[in-house]
């Protein structure tokens, strides 16, 4: 397990280094993708899915990088984008693509819709840290006024 | 101030944010906070993934411009510094002039890290999630070199094909052709996850997470956009690799 979030670690701070994150920020990038990556591994062996670990995960990585943007005055992606990089299906995406070649459609269609859903669920997480966030900031793409006189 | 610098200035920030990769929502507040703190009346600002129009009313009259934006790199640090010099223009630390003078400065400024590392840094993360995703230690050493090849290629290539999807299709065939070729050679164990870790510095992860923040902040068209690049990207990366697997394998 440490082994592991060492190399995570050391992924996020490489992709880090790809998205050009600012020196003086970028370990608390890779200290992010770490957190994450813990939730992500540990979460499935107390019997809950690897969908909603991924949700959970990347809800709680959101939530520090919204946390640590105040902090450092910087824009929320530079530690969101690394945050979430560990949690991309990159694997599941993978045996998909391979399904498909070998003309294995059903297989590929299933390993597909978990593709899907598992980067439907990074982006509820981000979604969920968001709305929490800009709390109170006057709403946009809202379906019914609230503020009616 | 003279309206069309002001202008100048909300185009150049608005310009340099969008291409290096900020979310659409920024790029509109950022540019609607300089224009009214150089108090300048009846703001607005339309942004899209692939250009700016602005226009404020000075005296009376509209002024208004657009700008195209073609290219779209990944570059977090120029954001940062453009969202830290919003703040201080707005809070009137800087004026017009150093504002301009700072901003063409950022827009020249090298990348913080040199290409090597950046090269280095792909083979790092392509070694360390090959590790990640199942495989043993010896398979790192296969997705480095891969990941370094891919990366490598990417950036060559993207300087002669005016086509970039074109350009990650053929780095992720190239990258897949190293992998398989190293694996065949007898260096590294488990194929698969060899191959995941060269493609993971591929990974469009700087449009994607900001295809979901436009899309819920309501800004449909952008977010739209923005996710199909996503996706097509996603899409030429497969078919690169399923194309070096149907020639090698």
């Amino acid at each position: 397990m440490i082994v592991e979030l060492i190399f995570c670690f050391m992924a996020t701070v490489a992709f880090g280094v790809i998205f050009n994150v600012p020196y003086k920020v970028i370990w608390l990038g890779g200290l992010i993708g770490s957190v994450a990556w813990f939730i992500y591994s540990t979460l499935p062996n107390w019997d809950i899915s690897v969908i909603f670990a991924t949700a959970i995960a990347s809800l709680v990585s959101a939530t520090i990088s919204h946390f640590l943007a105040k902090r450092y005055r910087v824009p929320v992606t530079t530690f969101s984008i690394p945050g979430i990089i560990p949690l991309v299906p990159g694997s599941r995406a993978y045996f998909t693509m391979l399904a498909f070649v070998d003309g294995n459609y059903i297989e590929g269609l299933q390993l597909g819709i978990e593709t899907m859903l598992q980067a439907g669920a990074i982006a509820a997480g981000l979604v969920f840290a968001l709305s929490v966030f800009s709390f109170g900031k006057g709403g946009i793409g809202q379906r019914y006024e609230s503020r009616r006189s | 101030m003279n309206a069309d610098r002001m202008m100048d200035i909300c185009m150049l920030a608005g310009e340099i944010m969008l291409t290096y990769g900020a979310e659409t929502y920024r790029v509109e507040e950022t540019l609607e906070r300089m224009a009214k703190s150089a108090g300048f009346k009846n703001v607005h600002s339309f942004v899209t993934t692939t250009g700016i129009f602005l226009s404020f009313d000075v005296e009376g009259n509209d002024v208004m411009q657009m700008i195209r934006v073609d290219d779209r790199m990944q570059d977090l640090n120029k954001v940062s510094l453009v969202n830290q010099l919003s703040r201080e223009f707005v809070s009137g630390l800087l004026d017009g002039d150093e504002a301009y003078k700072k901003l063409e400065e950022i827009a020249k400024a090298p990348m913080n890290y040199s290409p090597w590392l950046l090269h280095i840094a792909s083979g790092v993360a392509g070694g360390a999630f090959s590790y990640l995703f199942g495989g043993n230690l010896f398979d790192t050493i296969p997705a480095f070199i891969a990941g370094f090849a891919a990366s490598f290629s990417v950036v060559a290539l993207q300087e002669y094909m005016k086509v970039k999807f074109f350009a990650e299709f053929m780095s992720a065939f190239l990258g897949g052709a190293v992998a398989i070729l190293l694996v065949l050679l007898g260096l590294g164990e488990n194929l698969d996850q060899v191959i995941i870790g060269t493609l993971m510095p591929l990974v469009p992860g700087v449009p994607l997470t900001n295809a979901v923040r436009d899309l819920m902040s309501g800004d449909l068209i952008a977010g739209v956009s923005r996710g199909a690049e996503a996706v097509i990207t996603a899409l030429s990366i497969a078919t690169g690799i399923a194309l070096a697997i149907a020639l090698l394998l």
